[in-house]
């Protein structure tokens, strides 16, 4: 197996600094931040992964480049994100013109009212 | 003549964007034709498959780095009842006037990711549709612009991309250690794994996301807002519950059939129980009839991760029978609710009265769906539970699916009481399309039961013996326990206060998070430490 490499240990700790965020922020707008850095961690650690590869065995066979096959998942992974992030940002301003509240617990109390 | 396994993938999303593209007049034939052949493909794709399994790699290129389509027999019944479930169901809402272009296009756009993530064997690419259906899904629950069902669709959402984060970083540290995402290879690769030590991590971010679109126990909060939310078309609850939960069981067996190296049957086992207990404890304490049906799910989903997990060849087969007799029966329990909510204008089930005098076809299907699904004998869910209960070898299995059985039947107990009582009598008007769907749903019923062993030859390729004098006892078991759970819930449900409690039991969004969160410690914890 090989090393953890220091980008990989930062994406760990980005990652779970985004999901405190998602667990303990009531404030909705903070979710979407924190979906938003679990996202870009696990981006960095898939990048990351990638560069390990060097020395390591390499999936195409040719051991002199990095392992592209990550990278170019990631693409599709911030698109993805980008797109996901567009919808909740507009479902979010949908809700905020029905409640009026960015907080969680208010808008739960609201829902429950009517 | 040989379909390529494409085509369920790529023909209804051809067709949904066609129907948007079209002028408004033809969305309803564009719309039949997309539904239609689909159907035929997955109908020919399901032959093809009886005599071998069939891959193919997109683009030629193989795994590891190439991602390839696989459809084996369970693939091939998913893909099919996914076809045959949106037809029944576009003909259903065809002529409904909330179900404009756009409504059509997204329908026929997640039929044709499901199949996908049913006939993918790249998990990254599993993923990618994941993501895409969550967003159209999400769109579908508010798609009706009710402000609770904004609420309801925004925490589907948001949960639902919380896990899959949790997904994409199982999938990072699976490739770090192995290089290949395609599940068919890793099942390969993994079985030579000395230290599976290392494979902890990566399997237990994996099966938290999979477990989360499963509706396991503790994640489940999330299934009754999103599937009974107001105001979010009849249709697209039904599918819903019908069939796009399925998805995660599929997931859950391919990841443990990638994964056999690591043994959780027997966590999973005790997370089915208890997932299935709670689920109808929650809907017995409910009088929201959608609310009912979709706690009920969360049930049922249990009681097919008990089967999954047993660890007995036909206790499986049963398990996966049954999820196709839980997409057939909910499905026409959620379309028969939406009509009687439309007519009576309340969701309340003690407001609804007469409904077999005023409904009566509808009233007839979903008695058949209510019988299978409490598993009357000569209805489908009697096959199916026959089967799962072989799988138990001691009393306490035996127990715990009779106990399981009996919430089921109090719960439409509950619910089987607005067929009754009421003075108005007057016939409602139903359009054909809507009688007809909600009849071919509830004949299946019917014939599933009827004809469960050929059926199963037929769909899973197994042949199940069903033993007369078994199939009778579980039938006199069934009916002491419907006179045990009358007794029940006459006396210790009907009227009592503690289940007002019960019924506002509620998490909000950072509860459902921490949830996840604990799940996959607890999950974490039990792989290093059993």
């Amino acid at each position: 197996m090989s090393v953890i490499s220091f980008g990989e240990i930062g994406a760990i700790i980005i990652f779970f600094i985004g999901v405190y965020g998602v667990v303990a922020r009531r404030n909705i707008m903070k979710t979407i931040i924190s979906l938003g850095i679990m996202d870009a961690a696990v981006i960095l650690f898939f990048v990351a992964t990638g560069r390990n590869n060097v020395a390591g065995e390499s999936i195409t066979g040719i051991t002199t480049v990095e392992d592209a096959l990550p990278q170019a998942l990631m693409i599709t992974a911030i698109v993805i994100g980008i797109a996901v992030t567009a919808v909740a940002l507009t479902m979010f301003i949908y809700l905020y013109h029905k409640y009026g509240t960015t907080n969680w617990e208010k808008a739960r109390k609201m829902r429950d009212e009517e | 003549m040989n379909i390529p396994l494409w085509v369920p993938v790529l023909l209804p999303v051809f067709f949904g964007i066609l129907t948007y593209a079209l002028p408004g007049k033809l969305k309803k034939i564009v719309t039949l034709t997309g539904e239609g052949a689909a159907l035929t493909a997955c109908l020919l794709i399901f032959l093809q498959c009886k005599d071998s399994p069939i891959t193919l790699s997109l683009g030629g290129w193989n795994p590891p780095v190439g991602i390839v389509l696989h459809a084996d027999e369970f693939a091939s019944v998913m893909i099919l009842l996914t076809t045959f479930l949106f037809l029944m169901l576009t003909i259903f809402e065809n002529k409904q006037k909330s179900a404009n272009k756009i409504f059509h296009m997204l329908f026929l756009i997640l039929e044709g990711l499901l199949c996908g993530i049913f006939l993918l064997d790249d998990l990254f690419s599993i993923f990618v549709l994941i993501e895409v259906s969550t967003i159209i899904v999400a769109l579908l629950i508010m798609f009706n612009r009710g402000s609770r069902s904004m609420y309801d669709g925004l925490i589907y959402l948001l949960i639902s991309i919380f896990s899959a984060t949790f997904l994409l970083f199982g999938l990072a540290l699976l490739y770090k250690q192995t290089g290949t995402f395609s599940l068919s290879l890793l099942g390969e690769i993994l079985q030579n794994v000395q230290n599976t030590q290392s494979l902890y991590l990566p399997y237990a971010l994996i099966l938290t996301a999979i477990c989360l679109k499963a509706a396991l126990m503790p994640l489940f909060s999330w299934l009754p807002k999103a599937h009974a939310t107001p105001g979010s078309p009849s249709v697209v609850s039904a599918m819903l519950s019908g069939l796009y939960v399925k998805s995660g069981i599929y997931l859950f067996i391919r990841c443990q059939n990638a994964f056999s190296v690591i043994d959780t049957q027997s966590f999973f086992l005790i997370a089915g129980i208890v997932t299935a207990v709670i689920g109808f404890v929650l809907a017995i304490a409910q009088s929201d009839i959608k609310l009912i049906l979709s706690y009920h799910t969360v049930s049922q989903l249990g009681l097919i991760m008990i089967a999954i997990n047993m660890g007995d060849e036909i206790a499986m087969w049963g398990g996966l029978f049954h999820v196709v007799n839980h997409a057939i029966f909910k499905t026409m329990l959620f379309l028969g609710a939406g009509e009687i909510i439309h007519e009576y204008k309340t969701r309340n089930i003690y407001e609804m009265k007469g409904v077999a005098k005023r409904m009566p076809y509808i009233s007839a299907a979903m008695i058949a769906a209510i019988l299978g699904i409490t598993g009357a004998p000569l209805f489908n869910g009697s096959i199916s539970k026959y089967m799962i209960s072989h799988g138990t070898s001691n009393m306490v299995g035996e127990m715990a699916l009779i106990i399981i059985s009996m919430g089921t039947i109090i719960s439409f107990l509950k619910l089987s009481q607005i067929f009754f009582g009421g003075n108005n009598k007057t016939r409602v008007k139903i359009s054909l399309n809507r009688t007809l769907v909600c009849v071919i749903l509830g004949s299946i019923c019917l014939v599933f039961g009827l004809l469960g062993a050929p059926i199963i030859n037929l769909l899973f390729g197994v042949s199940v013996e069903i033993d007369v004098a078994g199939y009778l006892t579980k039938s006199l078991i069934f009916f002491s326990s419907v006179a045990a759970a009358w007794l029940i819930y006459r006396y210790l449900v009907k009227g009592r206060k503690l289940w007002n409690h019960i019924r506002k039991f509620d998490l909000g969004f950072n509860t459902i998070a921490l949830s996840v969160v604990l799940f996959f410690g607890v999950l974490t914890a039990y792989l290093y430490l059993v």
